[in-house]
């Protein structure tokens, strides 16, 4: 070691030595090179990514939010027509349904996976015999009126879990609906509920713990198990109940939604292509929805009527 | 050795050679060095003032189009001003004082007071956004906190989205986060650290903020059809329907502003309730101070128990010995969302890629790739700045390293509620009043073992503790 470090000694000092014996040209050149660096690197920022405000802009937005210029009103659509009527149809997969893979289980095996087989994972789940799809949220964005039977639900909604599996993959609840979230399985669980109703508890083999979902989501949220990180479901929590997931078959029904003025209904699958799991469909009858990219269309029902919706779904409306 | 001598010869022939060249051209040589020395000084002078940089991951995963990210800088600017210029909105119920010190450029002012607290001991790691991403961020683990999500992990409150409170906050500051790069501001005056406590929740909720407002355009703005006076929608030559963008802009449109107002409500909301919010610890069971070896040593019994039993299930992730070994493939809320972005990105790029291959490519469809390759570029930009992304590792409990407070209280809150943020679940109750999963005097029992863990020998007997690693499926 010593003698290494000795002989890194002398090869500095000569180096030292070398670059005094050759002093101008060599110091001139590396100050050059000195300078060109720091012209070339001091003032190359990484090329920004995003916009930077427009200070006039924030002024007077500042002076608009700041001043009681506000209108009153809620966002919630106005009531313009009357009466009720109900959609309801089926969601069909277009092609040969996909076959899901076992999950990847790689703990627990002789709960999650008894007998050396683990369930099949559901981030697309097609009946072979129908081919219907499942899990398919569809629900309006805004409704301006609710039915009496569409109002909050107060029967608790029962999410459980079995072989470390989440028993319901995507469900929909009211706001402060009561979850009882359980655990049927003899090892424990955690539940971990993201977005704004967040939640992250340990549900201990054969105990249950209470939730409520205290706040209206724009799409559904994941749900996960951090020591089984294959499990995953999906909840949609709603102010009203008028959020349908479809049925193994694919069907769907919401009934008495508000007729006679436009609804917005939104359409979603975790696997979607579109952003936020936008499930979006082409074809004559989406395009006489307008079914926009954003998973949405625009219908507008006459009292009493209850409108079919049957969708064919190509495989190319999901990403992977 | 020889090696040595080989690297220093072989360069002096090179360059004697070269200078020799040189040295006809002197005069060009030094005016060249004049040019490049001016542009590096004057050049790197008219730096822009610092900025707040836009939620990337946020404006392209939300598909923002240029235009709308112009309008949410400048609603943003609006509401919260600049890094230089902070502004307190009244409803956000921030302290302007606070916030004109904290901000701007680092300086002493003839009274001695420091101005630019922000700049002058946060910023190299937390960013002037706040985006966790200062020029030290890259080389720390773990990553300094990006505060925009407004999501903290060492706090007293309940873990149902609940902010930390402003003690919180302040322990945090002044104790530093042992095993991590957050030092302890405990030398910095207190008017300095409440300051910088002001900011901080100023930035995570201008951060919050950013990503209302992007979720608001991307939910209720965007194109619509171009109606005319009777409210039918206006047909181009060909028969569509002319779209429309609609503005961001609640200057114009007071019904924005109202929507605006109530979102950044929404966000304040928490932070305001965030004192009422605190896990209160029943009296009766807080262990006293002056137990005994023999109730220690009891207590510490049943929270060993506790630990590797199926109801808490404190060792699949923290290991069969505690040495944070079990579960490891999780994320924090942090990195998961980056960790989601790059598999969407690299999704999008096989599925185009997959397109492309079709034998017969319609125009539209042709445009629509195009299109869709535009997304997947900007995608794969914003997902280049990335640092590596990390998996949250569960904290190894022999190192007697307690990120969120050694005290018993500290390791109580941390089971009681688990940790905001990362795959540590809780095992207390979730909200007032609701039943947990451990009662508190387990708690206590289980502070007690995880205390103790660090001085339990590791040869110690594990009971029933066959964890089954084998990947079984596939």
């Amino acid at each position: 070691m010593r003698f290494n470090h000795s002989n890194v000694g002398l090869s500095l000092r000569e180096r030292l030595d070398f670059s005094r014996s050759e002093k101008p040209t060599m110091f001139s050149l590396a100050a050059m090179l000195l300078c060109m660096a720091a012209a070339a690197v001091g003032c190359n920022r990484p090329a920004d990514l995003g916009k930077y405000a427009n200070l006039g802009a924030a002024d007077k937005i500042r002076t608009a939010l700041v001043g009681d210029a506000a209108a009153a009103g809620e966002g919630e659509a106005e009531a313009t027509g009357t009466g009720w009527a109900t959609i309801r149809g089926r969601f069909i997969y277009e092609g040969e349904p996909p076959q899901m893979p076992p999950y990847q289980v790689n703990k627990d095996a002789a709960t999650c996976a008894p007998g050396g087989q683990a369930p099949q994972q559901e981030t697309l789940v097609v009946d072979s015999a129908t081919k219907g799809i499942a899990n398919i949220a569809i629900y309006p964005r805004k409704v301006s009126r609710v039915h009496e039977t569409a109002g909050p639900k107060t029967e608790p909604f029962v999410f459980d879990q079995e072989q470390c599996v989440f028993l319901s993959h995507v469900f929909a609840v009211t706001v402060d609906q009561p979850i009882e979230i359980k655990n049927s399985d003899n090892v424990g669980h955690n539940t971990n509920i993201t977005g704004q109703n967040s939640f992250n508890q340990t549900i201990p083999s054969g105990g249950s713990s209470p939730f409520t979902a205290q706040r209206e989501e724009a799409f559904p949220v994941s749900i996960s198990c951090s020591i089984h990180p294959w499990m995953r479901a999906y909840m949609l929590p709603r102010k009203n109940s008028y959020a349908a997931v479809t049925a193994p078959d694919g069907s769907f029904e919401i009934a008495n939604l508000p007729a006679g003025e436009e609804i917005e209904i939104q359409v979603w699958h975790e696997s979607a292509a579109g952003g936020n799991g936008a499930l979006y469909v082409e074809g004559d009858a989406a395009k006489e929805l307008k079914w926009n990219d954003k998973g949405r269309f625009k219908i507008r029902l006459e009292p009493d009527e209850v409108r079919e919706l049957n969708i064919t779904v190509p495989a190319s409306a999901f990403g992977g | 050795m020889e090696n040595a001598i080989g690297v220093r010869t072989a360069p002096r022939k090179k360059k004697s050679q070269s200078t020799f060249n040189m040295k006809s051209q002197l005069p060009t040589l030094t005016y060249l060095i004049a040019a490049s020395a001016l542009i590096a000084i004057v050049g790197c002078e008219q730096a822009p003032p610092p900025r707040f940089q836009a939620n990337m991951v946020t404006m392209v995963s939300t598909e923002t189009s240029d235009p709308y990210q112009q309008e949410i800088a400048n609603v943003l600017a609006g509401m919260f001003g600049t890094p230089d210029k902070p502004y307190a909105f009244p409803e956000s119920g921030l302290n302007q004082q606070q916030l004109d010190l904290a901000a701007g450029s680092a300086y002493s002012d003839q009274e001695g007071v420091s101005h630019g607290l922000y700049r002058k001991h946060c910023v190299h790691c937390h960013g002037i956004s706040g985006d966790g991403r200062g020029p030290t961020a890259r080389f720390l683990n773990p990553y300094p906190r990006d505060y925009r999500q407004g999501v903290f992990k060492f706090k007293t409150t309940y873990n149902n989205g609940s902010k930390p409170t402003d003690d919180d906050l302040h322990r945090v500051m002044v104790n530093g986060i042992p095993g991590t790069a957050m030092p302890s501001f405990s030398l910095l005056p207190g008017s300095e650290v409440e300051s910088l406590i002001e900011y901080v929740k100023y930035l995570a909720i201008r951060g919050e903020m950013e990503q209302k407002l992007a979720d608001f355009v991307y939910n209720d703005l965007g194109e619509t059809e171009k109606l005319d006076e009777n409210g039918e929608p206006i047909l181009d030559e060909d028969g569509n329907e002319v779209m429309e963008r609609i503005p961001l802009d609640p200057a114009s449109d007071p019904e924005q502003a109202q929507i605006i107002k109530d979102l950044l409500a929404e966000v304040v909301l928490p932070w305001q309730e965030a004192a009422d919010s605190v896990v209160v610890p029943v009296e009766e069971e807080i262990p006293a101070d002056d137990r005994t070896a023999e109730v220690i040593a009891a207590s510490v019994a049943k929270g060993r128990e506790l630990f590797y039993g199926t109801k808490a299930n404190c060792f699949t992730c923290h290991g069969p010995t505690g040495l944070g070994d079990g579960q490891q493939t999780d994320f924090d809320n942090w990195n998961k969302e980056l960790n989601a972005f790059v598999n969407d990105t690299q999704q999008m790029a096989e599925s185009l890629a997959e397109r492309e291959k079709a034998e017969e490519i319609s125009e539209e469809e042709q445009a629509a790739i195009e299109r869709d390759y535009e997304i997947l570029a900007n995608r794969q930009a914003v997902a280049d700045t990335f640092y590596p992304i990390r998996n949250a590792i569960p904290r190894n409990l022999r190192k007697g390293v307690y990120r969120g407070g050694r005290r018993r209280i500290d390791i109580f809150s941390r089971i009681h509620q688990g940790i905001a943020g990362t795959p540590m679940p809780g095992v207390g109750s979730a909200s007032p009043g609701a039943q947990g999963t451990l009662t508190e005097a387990e708690i206590w029992n289980l502070v007690d073992y995880v205390l103790s863990l660090p001085y339990e020998e590791l040869s110690n007997p594990q009971p029933a503790l066959t964890l089954n690693e084998e990947p079984i499926a596939n």
